[in-house]
């Protein structure tokens, strides 16, 4: 519907400009002056930019309006709000800019047009207006870089102690979040050696720390605590887009990365904000990692801290889903603490069929506790 | 007699070119010694020394340094047999300097310092491709002598034509510093 | 004869006799047309290259702009073309990613650095400083023919069964690196890699021979400070090219070891495929900052020489000397400088030190600054012209207006802060389109337009020259302005599709029939439509350059009134550029409409002293 009407408009435009031109070419032809450089075709291209320039500025201002309801609305995390006042300010002064240059670049063609007889004002310099030009936008870039360095040195200054700390892995193509466990609060170390179908993380067991850590298939954030995501992956480079909470950072392979923010708005609270019911914060690949890169959906859930406390207490560690394969994983020492820990018989080992196994599904959703 | 205006800068067009394009190595190497910089600064950087072999063929590639300006002078007082000596001496410098550098590379690998594979590690790798790239230029540098050999024996270099000959020593000259640069580098980081 | 400088010297006008005077026409044909050494010859060879080239690049990039303005369209009538990449009416994603990797490998390197530098360097530097030819026509011709062999590796690579690179033209490793990760990554990257190893080697032979050039062979009277802004504007990006790509090669150099041999340069701790790979100790960040050294100022190589030419252009059409020669120079050689020492603004969430983020972020807004003097001297130029809209000026005014709008852009893009959420999304996207892309390639047609009759001793139609301005010009705002409206909705770059996530798909409105709208699928129609009627557009152009080469009307011998030294040679210049002496330069290039003078032009070959009623003070021969 819309495409026709586009289409339609833009066959016209393009059939107005043919007849214009042609006329131009006719007046010239009976006016006998054919081969004259300067025809009347100059003032038509000189009037074009006018109604060119008009007819944008009109088009900036709807196209604007129309898309502005799609934009990602109020951020979801302390800095997102400032990184968002940061960036319509500039494009406020951009725009600003924008229109000055552009009315000039667009007015004085037709101002300046070739006129029979006329000559062209001589002036190669002047060093006055070249000064001020030089200035203005130097002092402008100043601010600009003195806020932007503000906010910037904020958002990536280091997380305190109390950050709640969650991993998050990007493959191909799937993310997958490790939170450690309630027992430690910490996560347990991994290597890439020890990855496999069923250990897709590389989860170290004989890092004790290993135990209690769970694997949701959600990421939960808490309201207004400050969460460190640690962020890795495993075999290409992808990268973590939080777009409403104006989070962005790079997973690459060898060589983790880390991102720092306070989630402000809960899930529930957005979904009042922007009467939709069925909004979700969502996780999505800003990096080049292949066939499956725009189809890396990780759905994000916040809720307030109590919520938050409560949602992790009822995860299952993984070691506890997948005890058959600690088993086999974890050196003798620890095994037997594993085993107590889990509330499991010493002895009963290595069938250990009291524990129900899915050791051979790799797929996470099987995995997770509902 | 155009291209000697005042307004043009006084160099042989030729010779500029051959410095410009020296420029373009310079930066190739430099990106590539930068990027060794970096990495090794990242840390988990295997130490071990160089191979013995590379001192050797590093005495070799100054010594062609030397015989090769001794060919330039001696096209510079028109000895014609000097120049085919000197010359002849530089090639073959050249062509053992590669050959040891093939013996460095072998010694590095009896020290289980390998180009790639599961065992290697970037601080070996690095060695392999500087050393690597440097004697590829080497070559051309010696395809280079091959051609002032040829015209020496026609010959067709004397002070009167003694651009090429210039070219090449200069090109020769710098082969041999850039080696000496890459070494001391390595010598200095590992 | 007795000193060796002279001698020298006089070898190397003896070859030049040897070009021209012993006549072009004993030849044998292969030396004329195929493999000459003339360089208005191989610039045509460069152009003709280009337009070829961007016709493919523009096609490319419709295939992939079809899938994202009609996400639903049945695609069966592509599979004569398209084969097996055509699965159930569905263009392959990976399919998606190659062609989105091509087109722009194609645009950035091939036609818009070889095709605009490629171009303009050759057939205007000998031209317009006054020279018989390069420094060294042999060089010249070997740096198009291995930008031939580039081409034809490249071309190959887009006909392999398990597709062409595939991991946008950036190629970072590992996807770039492994086959595993994406077939493209087999043996197209591998043909990807020898392509630009050529291309490398074309660029610098280009490079040297324009430097040289420069340098060495102005005539009488030609100084710096008389130089036309388009050699200098070639010249500083010869100088940039020279000292940037040797760092993309040595960048692709260890990336084909790390893909060959098993180094472990870019690659560390992955797996893939079910395996861990022996990879231990490599960097993935290093292959960014060495590609970033090339590529940031390889986006000033592809600006420059579009910024050199409308320069030229604006003044001779403004009838109006250029604003400020020396803050232009100054500006060039700024931009040029700055350009290597802000690579790391594309990496600022790679996770790198957040202190080197502000560093680049300072250095990065600096750039703005002798950006901006360069617009306002461009508008200062036409303020109080008398111009003339040539198709040639128009598509110079329109590279303003990209310079200016996409210019903006960049600022809040080069802010650490702001560029975490603008990051690889379609903001990306439409800023370097717009000043890039577009920018350059209108400066390319300018060119194009303005230097035809020095190429083909013809005119260009005005008429259709009119009317491809008009609907390119339209049609680029049409296409890549609604793109900054989905990046700052969040949308990603180099995505297939955007209905798998609510964030950028759910509306919450319905269309008369009930169905749910999605967000900007009608701007991403319109986006196509728009960039399917520009690209037909070109043809206009096409035709037009076709058709006046043989038809045009003949062109005068200065058919521009303008003031440069390549207008003082015949219509159709043979080898060698003048038949008699070449001419000697006494004036700067700018004289238009000189207070006094009896024409709005005095060409660079008047000498002061014949022009007694125009001079300023301080305006003597020497
Ligand atoms: C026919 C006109 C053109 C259209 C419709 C067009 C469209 C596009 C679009 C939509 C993308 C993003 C695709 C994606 O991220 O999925 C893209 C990428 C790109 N385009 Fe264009 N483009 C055009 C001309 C140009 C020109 C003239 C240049 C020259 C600089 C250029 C350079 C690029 C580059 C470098 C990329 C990035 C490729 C990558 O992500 O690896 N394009 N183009
Ligand atoms: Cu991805
Ligand atoms: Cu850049």
């Amino acid at each position: 519907m819309n495409s026709i009407l586009i289409f339609v408009s833009v066959s016209l435009i393009l059939a107005i400009l043919f007849l214009i031109f042609r006329i131009g070419i006719l007046t010239n032809v009976l006016k006998g002056k054919s081969d004259q450089q300067v025809g009347s075709a100059n003032t038509i291209n000189a009037f074009l930019f006018v109604v060119v320039f008009v007819l944008g500025i009109i088009g900036f201002y709807l196209s604007f309006v129309h898309s502005s309801k799609y934009f990602l609305g109020e951020p979801a995390s302390q800095h997102g709000v400032e990184t968002d006042r940061l960036f319509w300010i500039i494009m406020s002064v951009l725009t600003l800019a924008f229109l000055v240059t552009n009315t000039m670049l667009y007015i004085f063609p037709f101002v300046y047009r070739y006129k029979e007889g006329k000559r062209a004002l001589f002036y190669p310099d002047n060093h006055f207006i070249e000064r001020i030009w030089t200035i203005i936008p130097a002092i402008v870039m100043t601010g600009f870089v003195y806020f932007g360095w503000l906010v910037w040195s904020d958002i990536m200054k280091p997380a305190s102690d109390k950050a709640e700390v969650i991993e998050v892995m990007a493959k191909q193509f799937a993310w997958q979040v490790r939170y450690p466990g309630v027992s430690d609060n910490k996560l347990g170390a991994y290597h890439f050696r020890k990855i496999d179908a069923t250990n897709e993380f590389g989860i170290d067991f004989n890092d004790e720390k290993s135990f209690d850590d769970f694997l949701p298939t959600e990421l939960y954030l808490p309201k207004g605590k400050e969460v460190l995501l640690e962020i890795r992956a495993r075999d290409v480079i992808h990268s973590v887009f939080l777009p409403h909470f104006r989070v962005k950072m790079d997973a690459v392979p060898g060589m983790p990365t880390k991102f720092r923010f306070v989630p402000t708005i809960t899930t529930k609270e957005m979904r009042v904000k922007n009467g939709n019911p069925n909004f979700n914060y969502e996780l999505v690949c800003t990096e080049i990692c292949g066939r499956g890169h725009y189809a890396m959906r990780f759905p994000v859930v916040v809720v307030e801290q109590a919520e938050y406390d409560e949602w992790k207490k009822k995860q299952t560690p993984w070691a506890q889903l997948n005890a058959e394969y600690v088993a086999q994983k974890t050196t003798k020492e620890l095994k037997e603490k594993y085993l107590k820990l889990n509330g499991l018989p010493v002895v009963a080992q290595p069938e250990m069929d009291s524990v129900k196994v899915d050791s051979t599904s790799n797929n996470l959703q099987a995995l997770s506790v509902k | 007699m155009e291209t000697n205006s005042p307004e043009a800068f006084n160099m042989n067009p030729k010779k500029f070119l051959l410095w410009l394009f020296v420029v373009t190595i310079i930066m190739f190497f430099a990106s590539l010694t930068s990027a060794y910089l970096v990495r090794s600064s990242d840390g988990d950087w295997l130490h071990f020394d160089l191979p013995s072999m590379f001192w050797i063929s590093s005495g070799v590639i100054i010594l062609s340094s030397l015989t090769m300006q001794l060919a330039y002078n001696a096209a510079a007082k028109n000895e014609f047999e000097k120049i085919k000596i000197y010359t002849i001496a530089t090639l073959l410098l050249g062509i053992i300097f590669l050959y040891l550098q093939v013996k460095g590379w072998g010694q590095l690998y009896a020290n289980k310092i390998y180009l790639g594979g599961k065992y290697s590690n970037p601080a070996g790798s690095f060695v392999y491709v500087l050393s690597l790239m440097h004697g590829f230029h080497l070559i051309t540098g010696i395809i280079y002598l091959i051609i002032i050999l040829l015209s020496a024996f026609k010959q067709s270099i004397h002070s009167g034509r003694i651009l090429q000959i210039e070219l090449c020593t200069t090109y020769w000259h710098f082969l041999d510093l850039l080696w000496i640069y890459l070494f001391v580098f390595l010598q200095l980081n590992n | 004869m007795a000193s060796v400088d002279t001698l020298h010297v006089g070898s190397v006008s003896h070859g030049h006799d040897h070009d021209h005077d012993h006549d072009h026409d004993d030849l044998p044909w292969i030396r004329k047309y195929v493999f000459s050494e003339d360089h208005k010859y191989i610039a045509k060879q460069y152009l003709i290259s280009g337009i070829l080239w961007a016709v493919l690049g523009g096609l490319f990039s419709l295939i992939f702009r079809l899938q994202l303005g009609f996400p639903n369209a049945d695609l069966t009538w592509l599979k004569p073309i398209l084969g097996e990449w055509i699965q159930n009416g569905k263009l392959d994603p990976e399919f998606y990613l190659a062609m989105v990797t091509m087109h722009g490998t194609i645009m950035v390197f091939f036609v818009l650095t070889a095709g605009l530098s490629g171009t303009f360097s050759n057939f205007l530097i000998p031209l317009q400083i006054g020279a018989r030819d390069m420094a060294s026509g042999f060089l010249n011709m070997l740096s198009y023919w291995f930008f031939f062999a580039s081409s034809v590796v490249m071309l190959i690579s887009v006909f392999l069964k398990t597709g062409p690179a595939s991991g946008g033209w950036v190629i970072y490793p590992p996807l770039s690196a492994l086959p595993q990760a994406v077939t493209g990554s087999g043996m197209g990257m591998t043909l990807w890699l020898g392509a630009m190893a050529l291309f490398i080697v074309s660029t610098l032979l280009g490079g040297l021979n324009y430097v040289t050039t420069v340098i060495n062979l102005r005539t009488k009277g030609m100084t710096f400070s008389r130089l036309p802004l388009t050699i200098w504007a070639f010249f500083i990006t010869a100088i940039i090219g020279l000292l940037s790509f040797p760092v993309l090669f040595a960048a692709a150099l260890l990336l084909i070891f790390d893909r060959s041999l098993g180094t472990s340069f870019f690659l560390s701790e992955i797996y893939i495929g079910g395996e861990a790979l022996h990879h231990e100790g490599g960097s993935p960040i290093l292959f960014q900052h060495l590609f970033w050294f090339l590529g940031h100022p390889e986006v000033y190589i592809v600006l420059l020489p579009a910024l050199g030419i409308t320069s030229e252009i604006v003044a001779t059409n403004s009838r109006k000397p250029i604003f400020g020669y020396k803050a232009m120079v100054f500006s060039i050689v700024a931009i040029a400088f700055l350009s290597f020492i802000v690579w790391a603004h594309h990496m600022f969430v790679t996770g790198m030190n957040p202190f080197l983020g502000t560093i680049f972020m300072v250095l990065t807004l600096i750039i703005a600054v002798p950006s901006a003097v360069k617009a306002f001297n461009y508008i200062a130029t036409i303020w109080r012209g008398n111009i003339v809209f040539t198709p040639a000026m128009l598509f110079s005014i329109g590279l303003v207006s990209f310079f200016i709008s996409g210019g903006l852009t960049g600022i809040v893009l080069g802010n650490a802060a702001t560029d975490i959420q603008l990051h690889d999304t379609y903001f990306v996207v439409a800023h370097f389109h717009i000043v890039m892309g577009s920018a350059s390639f209108f400066g390319m047609l300018a060119g194009v337009y303005h230097w035809f009759p020095k190429m083909f001793g013809r005119m260009l139609d005005d008429r259709l020259g009119y009317i491809h301005f008009w609907l390119t010009f339209i049609g680029v705002y049409l296409v890549f302005f609604p793109m900054h409206y989905m990046g700052i909705a969040g949308f990603p770059r180099r995505y297939y599709s955007w209905t798998g996530f609510d964030a950028f798909s759910y509306t919450g409105e319905t269309n008369e029939l009930g169905e749910a709208i999605i967000k900007f699928a009608d701007m991403n129609q319109l986006i196509t439509i728009a960039a399917i009627i520009t690209f037909v557009a070109q043809f206009l152009f096409i035709f037009n350059f076709f058709y006046s080469m043989y038809r045009g009307r003949v062109a005068s011998a200065n058919p521009w009134k303008s003031n440069t030294l390549e207008w003082t040679t015949p219509v159709n210049p043979g080898h060698g550029n003048w038949p008699g002496e070449i001419p000697q330069v006494y004036r700067w290039p700018y004289d238009y409409s000189k207070p006094g003078a009896k024409d709005d032009f005095i060409p660079q070959t008047v000498p002061f002293s014949e022009t007694p009623e125009s001079n300023l003070p301080n305006e003597v021969d020497e």
